[in-house]
């Protein structure tokens, strides 16, 4: 028979390292032809942190996206952007692009008030121009003003650095460890074999609160491919050890799913916008997939009536479990 | 070990290469000829990152022998498009978002190319089943299935 149900699975995550200091710094340079060149450590890694800090520092400086090249995780050249882990970089390396183009547009600021007779509060950069906020008619092409600064020998060159604000762990385990959280819920709906233990994930939804999506199609992205990975931890990943050593290290011992095992993904992208975010972003990279295992387990149980404790929920697991819950209930008839 | 000669027709040109008689087609592309677009992820014919077209049939070049190449006629993913010019296929992955760490993607590209070949449009269904020796670890696969139909609609419009 077949039976379905479904599971809900919610978590929150810190973003960063938990309560140690993990800064991380980047240098901007706008040149003359108003291309930017920025310079971090901080590695994609094919989730997209590239893409996502050239965006920060276009919408930032007022320049098109196509302006920016990035120059990434070299140790020779970048500085230090720490760890492309614990879902950090969009927050943290973010914010430190956002600060080295927020200084090198000081520079620009500083002589555009200097040639408008403005104070420089009263402007705003915005498509390559700078404008008076009081009187719009004020303005100066970004390109006139890097050909000023070119003029007498001024280099528009900004450098940042971002450190979350957390506090050590004391020994009960009270501080500040992390600056910000993710949250997510996710909602599953499987469908189990009781004749074969086989389980089918049918549809997940997964909502993610992701301060500010800087690209959202990238964001999708990260929620598809977390909750494959965690349907994959769910039902069929494990590590098998013997005297240390790990038996199943290939693709044909240690499955993961393929593109027939994939359910239908849908996600919602919840904005609840961080303040200390670069434009409000925060991270999503691994709590895409913490939840899934969860709702996946409690869908499973809702179908049959019995709860799995350990993972992954194997087709053999499921036979088991249902062997058990008959014979128990058999007894329980005949006494 | 002595080395023997091998002929081929690659990405429409013809190479002649010496190789040793038991050196896979991947061990060929990636040493010889310094195409590294095929990858190795596992090297036993499991995840399709080495996948090359042969005669237009995909085939993992990592348990290909070399030698079996002689005569055939063989597509890398570098023989596809260009960067000014992508292949349909390319550039439906591109634009939707189908590629993360790009390590399955040559793979993936040329496995689609081969299946939309044959079936100019297949069903969801046909694309999985097409897909499935192709392993991708980041995607989660939602994008890339959509990928192949925007690449199916794109080609037929040509
Ligand atoms: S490298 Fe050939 S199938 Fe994995
Ligand atoms: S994009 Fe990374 S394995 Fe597919």
């Amino acid at each position: 028979m077949k039976k379905r149900g479904c599971g809900i699975g919610s978590m929150w995550y810190g973003i960063g390292n938990t309560g140690l200091p993990n800064p991380s710094g980047a240098f901007v340079q706008v040149l003359d032809d108003c291309t930017v060149i920025i310079h971090t450590g901080c590695a994609d890694i094919g989730q997209g942190s590239t893409t996502v800090l050239a965006q920060i520092a276009a919408e930032e400086l007022g320049v098109n996206f196509n302006d920016i090249s990035v120059i990434c995780a070299d140790t020779g050249v970048t500085p230090d952007a720490g760890k492309t882990s614990a879902s950090r970089q969009t927050y943290i390396s973010g914010n430190a692009v956002r600060k080295a183009a927020q200084s090198a547009k000081e520079t620009i600021f500083k002589k555009g008030a200097e040639l408008l007779q403005v104070p420089e509060e009263e402007l705003i950069l915005k498509n390559y121009q700078l404008n008076s906020l009081k009187n719009y008619n004020i303005q100066i092409s970004l390109k006139e003003i890097m050909a000023k600064c070119r003029e007498d020998g001024t280099l528009v060159i900004g450098h940042g650095w971002f450190n979350p604000q957390t506090k050590g762990l004391d020994k009960r385990g009270q501080g500040i460890p992390y600056a910000t959280y993710a949250f997510a819920t996710q909602w599953v709906e499987v469908e189990v074999d009781t004749e074969t233990g086989e389980i089918d994930i049918l549809n997940v939804v997964a909502a993610h609160d992701v301060g500010k999506a800087v690209n959202p199609m990238a964001v999708e992205g990260q929620i598809e491919g977390g909750s494959v990975m965690g349907a994959g931890y769910a039902l069929m990943e494990e590590i098998i050890l013997d005297d240390g050593k790990i038996i199943n290290s290939s693709f044909s011992n240690y499955l993961i799913p393929t593109i027939k095992d994939v359910p239908c993904v849908n996600s919602i992208i919840v904005e609840e916008e961080e303040v200390t975010g670069p434009f409000g972003a925060k991270g999503v990279g691994e709590p895409a997939l913490i939840p899934t295992a969860t709702a996946i387990a409690n869908a499973i149980s809702n179908a049959l009536g019995i709860r799995f404790y350990e993972l992954p929920i194997t087709p053999e697991k499921i036979l088991n479990s249902l062997k058990t819950a008959n014979n128990t209930n058999k007894n329980q008839r005949d006494f | 070990m002595k080395l023997e000669v091998l002929q081929f027709e690659l990405n429409a040109r013809k190479v002649s290469v010496r190789v040793k008689p038991d050196a896979t087609l991947l061990d060929v592309l990636r040493e010889d000829l310094d195409l590294t677009g095929a990858k190795r992820g596992c090297g036993e014919g499991e995840c399709g990152a080495c996948t090359v077209l042969i005669d237009g049939m995909p085939v993992d070049s990592c348990i290909y022998p070399a030698l079996k190449a002689a005569g055939k006629n063989i597509e890398t993913i570098e023989g596809l498009g260009t960067e000014d010019n992508l292949h349909p296929v390319q550039k439906a992955f591109l634009d939707e978002g189908a590629v993360q760490c790009g390590f399955c993607t040559p793979g993936m590209i040329l496995t689609t190319t081969a299946l939309l070949a044959k079936n100019q449009s297949p069903s969801e269904e046909e694309v999985k089943v097409a897909l499935s020796g192709n392993l991708c670890r980041c995607t989660g696969y939602t994008k890339i299935i959509n990928a192949v139909k925007v690449a199916a609609r794109n080609i037929n419009k040509l």
